[in-house]
């Protein structure tokens, strides 16, 4: 049955499969490389995310693909979907935000020089001049019947730091292929087997 | 070179471009629709009680609540990449300590257009309180009705659909006998 592929191989030689190896890599190189460069566009650490449970159906069912921004700067509001991670639980959530309560801090005038020079991001939203907004906020999902307070982990109030991103866009289904790669590890390692050896035996 | 294999490769890659294509035609499209419908909002009552919650029984601490009519078309946000309405009632408020507050104090989904005329006497649904835990000497509240669209695929998009002709103070606690 893999004759042919074998003859194919042998055909190629051991500069061929080397070349071939790194085709392979630079494919995954620069895979790895848009996924970066779009996190750095979109100020999150992860722009695409798929939907794991059914808590916002029926807006979002699993398997859909959510793509998300985060720039600084800009408070989030009432209605806004957001991806947050709370310290302890590994995995994000996707839920709606019910609360927003903007705390107005006089800032030190050396913190926000400090901050200036450093060209830093932080948890920290300038509202006016000389004053900085911290932001509080309560989620819920929007199939779930009460808000999220049980799930922060003894958190009363997530905070900006805990938010990787806000959904700007939606794509259905796409997603359910990752998936269906955890539910079933056997897929994973048959698809990347496949895809390795068609690299490998494949010539332009 | 016409292998079964090159073949099927061929066929694929060009149904998934013509899908994508596709996909993104009708994202783009989404932003023909402009409709900008406006409802009115009104307010019966707002009361304050004081009272303790689930999570802090020991604590005292004031609740608001609110009734409220809402009359809006919203059918004119349908069109073909309307997945949903996300339709919300918030209140925006700055209380005694300076603190912003934009709660929502009652949602909706609207799945269908044929519901989306919405003639709605209301009360809110979440609770709201305040973090002084007290609505004293908070400044009067804005109460709006907003949107969220959800398209079958692209840009979620939001909008304001209503809101109070004008400021709405907290009233007195009332005392519960």
């Amino acid at each position: 049955m893999f004759a042919e592929e074998l003859k194919a191989f042998r055909r190629l030689g051991v500069r061929g499969v080397l070349v071939q190896l790194l085709n392979f890599a630079s494919v995954i190189a620069s895979g790895l490389m848009m996924w970066k460069g779009l996190g750095l566009l979109t100020n999150t650490e992860s722009p695409i995310v798929v939907v794991l449970s059914g808590s916002m159906e029926p807006a979002f069912y699993r398997g859909d693909l959510l793509f998300l921004t985060n720039p600084p700067n800009v408070p989030y509001q009432t209605g806004d979907i957001t991806v947050y991670k709370v310290p302890g639980s590994p995995i994000p959530i996707v839920h709606r935000i019910l609360e927003t309560r903007g705390i107005v801090r006089n800032a030190p005038k050396s913190a926000i020089a400090q901050d200036v020079a450093d060209g830093q991001k932080s948890a920290v939203l300038r509202a006016v001049e000389g004053q900085e907004v911290e932001q509080l906020l309560l989620t819920k999902g929007d199939n779930n019947p009460i808000d999220d307070v049980d799930l922060y982990n003894g958190l009363d109030w997530l905070e900006r730091r805990h938010v990787v991103g806000k959904v700007r866009g939606f794509l259905p289904y796409i997603g359910y292929v990752t998936i269906a790669m955890n539910d079933h590890p056997n897929l994973k390692y048959l698809l990347l087997g496949v895809l390795g050896l068609f690299a490998l035996i494949q010539r332009e | 070179m016409h292998s079964l294999y090159a073949r099927l490769n061929n066929f694929s890659a060009f149904l998934s471009s013509c899908l994508m294509g596709l996909l993104a035609a009708i994202a783009l499209s989404s932003f023909l629709f402009t409709a900008e419908p406006k409802g009115e909002l009104t307010l019966a009552s707002v009361k304050v009680f004081p009272g303790s919650s689930r999570r802090m029984p020991t604590v005292k601490q004031e609740f608001t609540f609110v009734n409220f009519n809402i009359s809006a078309d919203l059918t004119p946000l349908f069109h073909w990449n309307t997945k949903q309405l996300f339709v919300y009632l918030q209140a925006e408020y700055v209380d005694s300590k300076g603190v912003q507050n934009d709660v929502v104090l009652w949602d909706s989904i609207i799945r269908r257009k044929q519901d989306a005329v919405l003639n709605i006497a209301g009360r809110n649904k979440y609770v709201f309180r305040d973090l002084s835990r007290s609505f004293r000497n908070a400044q009067a509240a804005n109460y709006t009705l907003r949107y969220n669209l959800m398209p079958y695929v692209g840009v979620l998009t939001y909008g304001e659909a209503g809101r109070t002709s004008e400021p709405v103070p907290f009233p007195e606690p009332e005392t519960v006998s």
